[in-house]
């Protein structure tokens, strides 16, 4: 965490030019079973949240008001946010609303963190409600969100893992989802989608399975101007499209699970 | 009544060897000891050994045993370990009823309380359920096989208990991690609904146990690990109540002659039935150790 705040530091009193992607090239793929080293917070509470929001965070001055306000808590999760499209397309329509991108990469969290910076810079005021961490949502999502924190969570165009051996390492199964409706409120939303039809069909059938998820309506989702951004706002939703591909999506809304 | 069985310490230091385990029949009717591959029972009332017999039709455990538990009824007890055999066992007639193939090696095994189901965990951090008797609601009879109820992501669970009223099962991991779930009336389909997590372990989690005050019959939960401490949970909202640290205890240690650098993991706790005295043992250090927490 400390790391991080120095470089945000650094960068606060640096130019406001959005960051080049081609300075930070990375690998598409990492493997969430590797043991990396960054740092991970014990539990929740542990999070510096004033960090990543330092505008819904004023210094020092909440002593004063004697904690009467409870502190502003990040409802919304991109998991494996790449390189945080969804998070700035997001950012104007929720302005009041904490969001968060997890993501595993270095490189890759190190660039979302750049541009964050650069656009507050560049827009006084605006994208002061998104931010980053590098960590493995897989294991870890417990250590950053309490218990019904989430009213949404996001996992676009996440790893395939073709090989059934490999199927494990995918950020949505059965076992994961039990994490995720920890995390997700009841009437909470998942969003999401692929352009790997092979697992865009897993994705849909683990929460189909799942007793703690519920598919969300076709209405609701035309309604919903959050969808319209997951195949639009994110750097491989443009790729799917420029390429004329096809994407399968999966939204689901966390309910109560039924006794027996 | 079980504070003086967990001096695991000493065996677990010759590397490989797996560390010997007791266990004690919830009514102090028998006791179980495993070593290596061994399984042995002490019958207490009787005041000699019991004879096991095996009509499951598997194989007798062939790799060292590493975890053995009773229910809380006392009338199902398993065993389980390295060569991925889980037996079930009768203690009335103490006959192995039941052989189920793992498809991993076995870390962690739990009764649950009505008897109905044996737990088990194992190397790839999958929890899984294995029926006995009757099926749900009188449906088909059960299969041998074991189903998936929950999983710690690709870590290996360390300990598996059930929470003294029966509802919940914990789980705790070498990620420092305790999950609290709700064990379904159904566990085939699988136990999805997480209580809590109890974080705050700053290395791996090797043990738990409940205590059950006469005064909170729900109980506390209690935790072990590498980092040197014992912690005491509220585990329904998940909220640590108190740390032990045998870290920084181990000054006092030192200053009686015995060498002792780092390394002083917690190994094994235990509560006794009124939870008015906990019992911890710790690698390289005292054997065992009487620790009162304040009450909460």
């Amino acid at each position: 965490m400390s790391k991080n705040n120095n470089s945000n530091m650094r960068q606060n009193g640096q130019s406001a030019r959005l960051p080049r992607k081609r300075f930070y090239r990375a690998r598409a793929h990492s493997n969430p079973l590797s043991d990396s080293h960054f740092p991970i917070p014990i539990s929740p509470a542990d999070v510096d949240y004033s960090q990543h929001y330092p505008h819904f965070f004023p210094s020092e001055r909440s002593d004063d008001d004697n904690g009467s306000v409870p502190p502003t808590k990040v409802r919304f999760a991109d998991i494996g946010c790449g390189f945080g499209g969804l998070l700035v397309g997001l950012s104007p329509l929720f302005p009041d609303i904490l969001m968060i991108g997890m993501e595993l990469r270095d490189k890759v969290t190190e660039y979302v963190k750049e541009r964050i910076l650069a656009l507050r810079a560049t827009n006084p005021g605006k994208y002061e409600n998104i931010s980053v961490v590098r960590t493995n949502s897989m294991k870890y999502i417990p250590n950053y969100f309490e218990k019904g924190q989430l009213s949404k969570m996001f996992f676009l165009f996440p790893d395939p893992h073709f090989k059934e051996k490999n199927h494990r390492r995918r950020v949505i199964s059965l076992q994961l989802l039990d994490e995720y409706a920890y995390a997700l409120e009841v009437g909470g939303i998942i969003y999401t989608i692929t352009d790997v039809e092979e697992l865009g069909d897993w994705m849909r059938s683990c929460l189909e399975d799942h007793p703690m998820f519920k598919a969300v309506p076709e209405e609701e989702l035309e309604a919903d101007p959050v969808v319209k951004l997951l195949s639009s706002a994110t750097e491989e939703g443009q790729k799917v499209a420029r390429n004329g591909g096809q994407t399968f999506r999966a939204v689901y809304r966390r309910i109560m699970l039924e006794d027996g | 009544m079980e504070e003086n069985l967990i001096e695991e310490g000493e065996s677990s230091r010759e590397g490989e060897v797996a560390p010997a385990l007791i266990v004690i029949h919830p009514r102090d009717k028998s006791a179980a000891v495993a070593v290596g591959p061994e399984l042995r029972v002490y019958d207490i009332a009787g005041n000699c050994p019991i004879s096991l017999s095996d009509d499951s039709g598997g194989p007798s455990h062939s790799e060292s045993i590493r975890a053995i538990g009773f229910g809380a009824n006392g009338s199902v007890f398993a065993s389980a370990g390295d060569d991925k055999l889980v037996k079930i066992w009768m203690t009335d007639s103490w006959h192995c009823t039941k052989t189920v193939y793992a498809e991993k090696r076995v870390s962690a095994v739990a009764v649950s309380h009505n008897g109905q189901h044996v737990v088990f965990a194992d190397k790839f951090g999958l929890v899984w359920a294995i029926a006995l008797g009757e099926g749900d609601e009188g449906q088909a009879p059960i299969d041998n096989k074991a189903v998936p109820i929950l999983g710690h992501y690709c870590s290996i669970i360390t300990s598996l208990k059930f929470s003294p009223d029966g509802w919940f099962i914990a789980s705790a991991d070498r990620d420092f991690k305790i999950r609290i779930t709700v064990f379904p009336k159904r566990p085939r389909k699988g136990a999805h609904e997480i209580q809590s997590f109890c974080l705050g372990h700053t290395d791996f989690v090797s043990c738990l146990a409940f205590a059950r005050p006469i005064d909170y019959p729900q109980g506390f939960l209690l935790s072990g690990g590498g980092d040197s401490t014992v912690r005491l949970w509220d585990f329904i909202s998940g909220r640590l109540l108190h740390t032990c640290d045998f870290g920084a205890q181990a000054g006092l240690v030192k200053s009686n002659g015995t060498e002792m650098e780092g390394g002083s993991a917690v190994i094994d706790v235990c509560a006794s039935c009124d939870g008015s005295l906990i019992a911890v043992a710790i690698q390289r250090l005292l054997p065992w150790k009487k620790v009162t927490f304040p009450q909460a």
